[in-house]
């Protein structure tokens, strides 16, 4: 990997297009464009970068598809792009194989933590070494040997509610959909029950937040999923 | 039949031994004169007919309500029953008068012998007549000296005898004809009444599947249940409604050539009446089927008349809706962009310091008024996918405090200068809602409270289960809106105070209702002691089924 992250930005707007370009080089940044579906493919296979940024509305193919395409041959960090009204799409995009989703318009610090993210998790695939303890403000989770703290002392949890907690700390900073979460969490038979994660995920809450509705670490992503966020 | 031009006569004659319809042979004496002589050009002289047949006054044509193969012997000659009746008839007078003869005078005799001549007229022209020379001859005969011969001496006899004789046929014909115009008359009613049963059925249908449907019953009344077809199709390219009788084999297609009436509009034709008479219709059914294709012709009309206002005015009600979405959206577009513009200008021109609060400002001026130009966008998105029914939430069961305290952690910097107040019960059951929607009625009617209740104040977000219902509410501490406003406060645009005072589309409250019911739910707004609220309700139940019962596990990992 270069000093500087190499990112491929896919949009068929040159204004975003403009403003993407001159914002992450100022942050230093290695930024290449594309305009079309084809076009970003090629790029991505004949340089690939460390991350992609990929908008959902481009003229010549749908951005769901680029991302099948691209997930045929790479595990490179995909954020999606789309517009606020459409919570399908990204769960579509999210479903097959982009890692996280931004709706337009976004505020440029966003981008930068979801692109820190994706990269972290990019050197983390890269060096193969699992991290095993996740910190996060007062928690700490340690996945090998199944145990939570918050502010130094343990926390009970269920088989399941560790389980749902463990998947979504191994994927920090990522949004999960409920499907991703219930097929990994969950029996095959209740994978379309999305009551169970929200009942679960209450229940986590409870025994994590300090204010269980307005949470600070496990985050609620509107009719996409959920997000375990690491608070520095 | 005189007077008629040779070609009509012959043609009659003609038509007459073919045992063919007979409605044709009348004609001549239908048309206009310049009409009459059917050298229109027309190919099938029949299709020419029926058209002129329309344009007729209705007591013009009755007076030829006959079969024409029978009608000559009803009209001329009449059936030989009511002959022999009206002979023997006479027969019988004879006798009795004759065995009375010697306590009766002459004149009374010629008078009760006009009783069975009335009495034969009744049955029609000849036979009337036929019973005025019976009469005639067996007043002469019988009765008149010398007796038993035909010859009379007396020149008073001679007067009496054609006196009985012109008023015999007077009378006769004068029956006769009553006769006839109360049978024209009762075919007339017959018509009228079909005519009005059918009117009074068509009114108000809309759709041409109940047009044809109705038509049809009203035909199988009429036509003592004669097979028929009916075919409506209002335009060229528009689907097709078909009504058979009898409706055993619907797919069958009709071999046997029937009465064909066309249903014609200004439009043209828009489908036809195709009728299998048992023996052919009488001219005064061939006008009452073309009279009920008039009838379903006018139906039909009315029906894509009716649809198109319709469509006029949906288009109509979302062209004005589009003209108020446009000078507000205009408006309130421009408003925050005036804001981006001069800011981003300023910082442009490199007059603002790199390190001033000035440029803090104007960067912090910027965001919001991006946000605000988003959310304006966000909502007219909204509001034309309610207007348009393309709603459609995805319900499923959720957690309505989850869903509460999603909108209250975004809401928190806007909300800073208030206190918000949830009470959510911890075993509220779970909510069947679609999550993104639901959040963006607590964001729409926890803003309008932000908007009109003073700083410092509570905003409270109440919420109970009732029975299979959820009750939720939003209250704050603002003024209390005018009752005459409460009803009107959920309608597009609408603004209790003044458009200048309060930034916003006038959309957020109307997107609440179209989404609460989505929901098949209900928004209403009330005036407390010293609060403002917003209730809405949310049915209990998804597919019918009842908030799921979750097992939580209590063991630990």
């Amino acid at each position: 990997m270069n000093a500087q992250p190499h990112i491929l930005v896919i949009d068929d707007e040159p204004q975003i297009l403009r403003a993407l370009r001159t914002i992450l080089t100022e942050k230093h940044f290695r930024v290449t464009t594309a305009s079309r579906g084809e076009e970003g493919l090629a790029l991505a296979a004949a340089n690939p970068p460390d991350v992609i940024i990929l908008d959902l509305g481009l003229p010549d193919m749908d951005g769901t598809e680029v991302c099948a395409h691209l997930r045929e041959w790479t595990l490179i960090p995909i954020i999606v792009l789309s517009a606020r009204d459409n919570e399908r799409d990204k769960v579509a995009a999210l479903d097959k194989g982009a890692d996280d989703y931004l709706t337009k318009p976004f505020g440029i610090e966003e981008l930068l933590a979801r692109l820190r993210v994706a990269l972290r998790h990019r050197a983390q695939a890269q060096s193969k070494s699992q991290t095993t303890l996740v910190k996060s403000g007062d928690l700490t989770i340690d996945l090998a040997s199944h145990v939570v703290t918050r502010t130094g002392v343990e926390v009970k949890l269920t088989a399941t509610e560790f389980k749902l907690l463990a998947y979504l700390a191994a994927n920090a900073g990522r949004v999960l959909t409920h499907q991703s979460i219930l097929t990994h969490v969950w029996d095959a038979a209740e994978v379309d029950q999305v009551e169970y994660l929200r009942v679960y995920m209450r229940q986590l809450r409870k025994k994590l937040e300090d204010d269980p509705r307005q949470p600070r670490y496990l985050l609620t992503e509107p009719g996409v999923g959920y997000r375990f966020v690491i608070e520095e | 039949m005189k007077g008629l031009p040779k070609r009509v006569n012959k043609m009659m004659a003609s038509c007459l031994k073919a045992g063919e319809t007979p409605a044709r042979v009348i004609l001549g004496r239908l048309y206009p004169k310049g009409v009459k002589s059917q050298s229109t050009g027309e190919d099938d002289p029949r299709s020419h007919t029926k058209k002129h047949l329309n344009l007729f006054d209705a007591p013009f044509i009755t007076a030829y309500d006959v079969k024409p193969t029978r009608a000559m012997r009803r009209l001329r000659l009449s059936s030989p029953f009511f002959y022999a009746l009206a002979v023997l008839a006479i027969a019988s007078a004879t006798l009795v008068l004759y065995l009375l003869r010697g306590s009766l005078n002459t004149p009374i005799i010629a008078l009760l012998f006009l009783l069975p001549v009335v009495a034969s007229a009744l049955g029609g022209l000849g036979p009337g007549l036929t019973a005025a020379i019976c009469a005639f001859l067996a007043f002469n005969y019988f009765f008149i000296p010398p007796l038993y011969t035909f010859v009379v001496h007396q020149t008073q006899d001679i007067l009496v005898l054609f006196v009985f004789l012109a008023v015999a046929v007077v009378i006769s014909q004068l029956v006769a004809r009553t006769q006839s115009s109360r049978a024209m008359a009762e075919a007339r009613e017959r018509e009228a009444t079909h005519l009005y049963a059918l009117s009074t059925a068509l009114a108000g249908l809309r759709q041409d599947e109940d047009i044809a449907r109705t038509l049809g019953q009203h035909l199988q009344e009429a036509f003592q249940s004669a097979p028929f077809e009916i075919v409506i199709q209002p335009t060229e390219g528009k689907p097709t409604t078909i009504y058979k009788f009898p409706l055993a084999n619907p797919e069958a297609p009709v071999t046997k050539p029937g009465h064909l009436s066309p249903l014609t509009t200004p439009r043209g034709q828009v489908g036809q009446i195709c009728l299998h008479p048992s023996q052919p219709l009488s001219l005064a059914n061939e006008r009452l089927l073309n009279a009920f294709a008039n009838q379903g012709a006018l139906a039909v009309e009315r029906a894509a008349l009716a649809q198109t206002e319709t469509r006029a005015s949906v288009l109509e009600e979302s062209d004005r809706l589009k003209s108020a979405l446009l000078s507000s959206v205009s408006h309130e577009l421009r408003t925050p962009l005036a804001t981006i513009k001069a800011a981003a200008t300023s910082l442009h021109s490199g007059d603002i310091p790199w390190e001033s609060q000035s440029r803090i400002d104007l960067l912090a001026a910027i965001d919001e008024e991006v946000d605000l130009t988003n959310r304006l966008i966000g909502n007219l998105l909204d509001m034309s996918r309610i207007e348009a029914g393309a709603l459609n939430p995805r319900r499923e069961w959720n957690i309505l405090a989850e869903i509460v305290g999603g909108v209250l952690t975004r809401m928190r910097l806007a909300a800073q200068h208030h206190r918000l107040e949830v009470d959510i019960p911890e075993d509220l059951p779970l909510v069947p809602v679609d999550y993104v929607q639901m959040e963006q009625v607590f964001t729409n009617l926890i803003s309008n409270s932000l908007k009109y209740a003073p700083s410092g104040t509570t905003i409270r977000v109440h919420a109970h289960a009732h029975s299979d219902a959820l009750h939720i509410q939003v209250s704050n501490e603002g003024p209390p809106v005018p009752s005459e406003h409460l009803e009107r406060i959920f309608d597009k645009f609408y603004r209790v105070t003044a458009a200048e005072r309060v930034t916003g589309t006038g959309l957020g409250l109307s997107i609440c209702k179209g989404i609460v019911e989505a929901h098949n739910g209900r928004i209403w707004a009330e005036n407390l002691p010293g609060r403002f609220a917003f209730n809405f309700t949310l049915p209990l139940a998804l597919d019918g089924m009842p908030p799921p019962w979750l097992p939580v596990e209590t063991d630990s990992a």
